[in-house]
């Protein structure tokens, strides 16, 4: 029998109290060390397990034609994923009825919505990792039945993506991004300032559901999507003209053609068409030379497109009128050029021509001599300020400014100087040809080329995008009159261009077969650019049309080119309901 | 030992202080006064309502956070269906598409146009059926990738015989040619666009 000593409960008590206060005296420390010293480390670890971060990507701004037409847009694509560590069957309420789904029931079901096959799938299905690719950027119909198939494993991740609704229309202009959405041409790369968003930023705290934790701080940079960029095309007519343009090049066995419609009184480019064109869904499957636009960036020697310069030229020096008589012989050899020749295309005699004569049948020699009425230095003005040589500063990247020799080497080099007359020894764009004749057809002032109407931000205001370039005096506009006057006889009564003719319509324009320089031999060889470029109508000039065809082999002459004017011109008139003409053309002699 | 100090007392001879007299006093001062109950219950009280209602407020917030996620997934699919949607338009709407169905139509852009002046009624040009005009191009020279949709227009005959041998509907469409979307993707779920065309006659306003 034990027996309880009575002891000492003071000390007793004074022990316990001893212990409580230690233990409270650790507590608070740990408490301290908690609350204070780790606090922000353990906030921290404990934030990062429940917080997800996700970017909020930017929709980049549309691409629109000049009437409002859709040309390119951002839509959502999807990346199919799926996590082959926990790959396993799962059930399927079928009918009211649970069923059991095997992996290879499900990796058929898959496969037959991807396209791919069910071996395949499985490949992608197979190991242990967390992460497998299956396909990337299924579009959303194909998205949505996948994810209909409610498989437990599959991930989607969404990107945005690129998508140009009317595929190659326009496609040279518009340009294409890569598969990161990084843009590599056209309107995408030089615009990209404008069409770029920028990407927003998401964070929020989640439970175990991965459901958002109700009143876990949510901190969002909102996402700001991307402006517009409206161009100056006009969507049908330039489907139109690619398409004619490409049915006659793969006639003329061409290397390919381009057409341009320009606006003569705003500069404004309606058409910017180029054959064999590009879709930039697919860019991929069209070689490199093909993916811009030659309108812009290609510069071949013009031929006798440029005879219309010449003219012009010596009409607003005063040297020449529209009827200033010229003998023009089938051959003319270059004074001072070691025998240097020029011919004309075709077998004559000694024909007796105006400077509208001289247009109208296309002679070299006639052409020659006209020009050799101005001092070349006053001509080289005239070249520069009808815009050869120099940027047209249309906005589209990796224009150029084609091609005119020093003052220098036009005073070393005879020849040059000579044929440059008739186009030859300096090269232009197909689009610095066509406002060539935009000045003449604007009495006498060349404007800067339109193609981008400007940058459209969400409360429709318009910003400017390219540099203004102030337009150029280049001829007077009595001179611009007379020289229109002349290239409406060209159409009127020239062996080719009267094929140009628009019926109801007075129709002004310009053969061109030029040569172009064999780069092996250094010569030139047999096959020409062929062109045909238009001013309608001629009484009041509304829109310029220039059309080549490039080694055109079944057509050596631009009769292969006057078609595809006449089809584009005709539906350009009619697009814009451009009422028939009501009067005549001008009485000028064309021989004598 | 006999020196006693006389200004002692003698123990019991100490006289204890008078002690104090009991009475009765009124503890209804000193406990709880029905006004402190009413104090003390309406914390209490107070508190409970305080936590029942916080208690509520999580909860309705849980629930709307639920709601708000599931919002926010049904946005997400109407977005998708938006999408698809407006890729079946943009198709339908492309010039590639319009040119085919004009053409199964029968409307054949006329490479050789003529002009008619208002002002005299003359009209310029040789006309030359569709057909046979030189320059006609018949196909789409122009490819896209993106036109995933393609207009199929109903035979005109079989659209007129049908017409001819029965009694439309009131509400049903005066032609009977219309849209059907065909998918480059296999099983396309999407709901059908039911576009009518014009090849059987302009379809019928449905007011009057």
């Amino acid at each position: 029998m034990a027996y309880l000593t009575p002891g000492d409960p003071k000390r007793r008590l004074r022990n316990i109290q001893v212990a409580v206060v230690a233990i409270a005296v650790l507590f608070g420390i740990r408490l301290v060390d908690l609350q204070i010293v780790e606090a922000d480390a353990i906030n921290a670890k404990s934030y990062a397990n429940r917080a997800v971060s996700r970017i909020l990507p930017s929709l980049r701004g549309p691409i629109y034609d000049g009437t409002g037409k859709v040309l390119a847009h951002t839509v959502f694509k999807y990346d199919v994923n799926a996590a082959p560590n926990i790959v396993a069957p799962f059930t399927r309420k079928i009918n009211g009825q649970a069923t059991t789904i095997t992996v290879d029931q499900a990796a058929t079901e898959i496969a037959n919505l991807l396209g791919m096959t069910q071996p395949e799938v499985m490949a992608k299905l197979a190991g242990t990792s967390k992460y497998s690719q299956i396909t990337k950027g299924v579009d959303a119909q194909i998205y949505r039945q996948i994810k209909s198939l409610d498989i437990p494993w599959l991930f989607f991740d969404p990107r945005p993506a690129r998508v140009y609704p009317n595929g190659a229309v326009a496609g040279g202009i518009l340009g294409f991004l890569d598969p990161d959405g990084k843009p590599l041409e056209g309107i995408e790369l030089a615009q990209n300032a404008c069409l770029a968003g920028k990407d927003g930023e998401e964070t929020y705290e989640k439970g175990v559901d991965g459901i958002r934790i109700p009143s876990s701080a949510v901190t969002t940079k909102a996402a700001v999507p991307g402006k517009a960029i409206k161009l100056t095309i006009n969507a049908d007519l330039q489907y139109f003209a690619q398409q004619v343009l490409t049915s006659n090049v793969a006639k003329l066995q061409a290397d390919w053609g381009t057409a341009v419609v320009v606006e003569v009184k705003t500069g404004k480019i309606l058409v910017a068409a180029d054959a064999p064109s590009y879709d930039p869904n697919q860019p991929g499957k069209s070689s490199v030379e093909n993916r811009g636009s030659r309108v812009f960036r290609t510069s071949f020697e013009p031929g006798s497109t440029m005879k219309m310069v010449t003219a012009a030229t010596a009409i607003d020096t005063g040297k020449v009128t529209p009827e200033t008589h010229f003998i023009a012989p089938f051959g003319l050899t270059i004074p001072n050029s070691n025998g240097y020749r020029v011919t004309d295309s075709h077998v004559h005699g000694n024909d007796r021509l105006t400077v509208a004569g001289v247009l109208r049948d296309s002679s070299n020699t006639g052409a020659m001599q006209i020009g050799n009425r101005v001092p070349w230095q006053t001509r080289y003005t005239y070249m520069q300020k009808f815009g050869v040589g120099s940027m047209p500063g249309s906005g589209f990247p990796g224009e150029s400014a084609g091609l005119l020799n020093t003052q220098n080497t036009w005073a070393n080099d005879v020849v040059k100087r000579y044929v440059s007359t008739f186009g030859q020894g300096v090269s232009v764009t197909p689009l610095q040809s066509a406002m060539m004749y935009q000045a003449v057809a604007n009495k006498g002032v060349r404007l800067q080329p339109q193609l981008i109407d400007g940058c459209v931000d969400a409360s429709g205001n318009v910003s400017k995008v390219t540099k203004d370039k102030a337009p150029v005096r280049v001829v007077s506009e009595a001179t611009a009159h007379s020289t229109l006057d002349i290239l409406e006889k060209v159409v009127e009564q020239g062996g080719i261009g009267k094929h140009a003719a628009v019926p109801g319509y007075r129709v002004g324009g310009k053969t061109g077969t030029a040569q172009i320089i064999d780069p092996t031999t250094g010569r030139y060889g047999n096959l020409h650019a062929i062109s045909f470029i238009g001013v309608a109508p001629i009484e009041d000039p509304q829109y310029v049309v220039a059309v080549t065809a490039y080694k055109s082999r079944t057509v050596s002459n631009s009769l292969g080119a006057t078609p595809i004017f006449k089809a584009i011109m005709s539906q350009v008139l009619r697009t814009y309901r451009v009422p028939p003409s009501t009067t005549k053309s001008a009485n000028i002699a064309t021989q004598w | 030992m006999s020196t006693v100090r006389l200004t002692q007392a003698p123990r019991a001879a100490r006289q204890l202080p008078a002690r104090a007299s009991l009475r009765s006093i009124n503890l209804s001062g000193l406990t709880s006064s029905s006004s402190s109950r009413v104090v003390v219950a309406t914390i209490t009280l107070g508190a409970v309502a305080i936590a029942i209602l916080q208690l509520l407020l999580n909860i309705a917030t849980s629930s709307s956070v639920y709601e708000l996620s599931h919002l926010q997934a049904e946005k997400r699919d109407l977005s998708t269906t938006t999408q698809i949607l407006g890729q079946q338009v943009d198709s339908l709407a492309s010039q590639q598409n319009l040119a085919n169905a004009a053409e199964k139509l029968g409307m054949i852009s006329n490479a050789n146009p003529v002009f008619l002046r208002l002002s005299d009624e003359r009209v310029f040009g040789k006309p030359k059926a569709a057909l046979t005009a030189d320059g006609r191009v018949s196909r789409n020279l122009v490819p896209n990738s993106a036109m995933t949709q393609s207009s199929v227009i109903a035979d005109p005959a079989a659209t007129a015989t049908v017409a001819a041998g029965s009694t439309p509907n009131a509400g049903a469409p005066q032609a009977l040619g219309f849209v059907a979307v065909k998918s480059n993707v296999a099983n396309g779920s999407s709901a059908v666009s039911s576009v009518v065309s014009t090849s059987g006659g302009i379809p019928a306003s449905p007011t009057h």
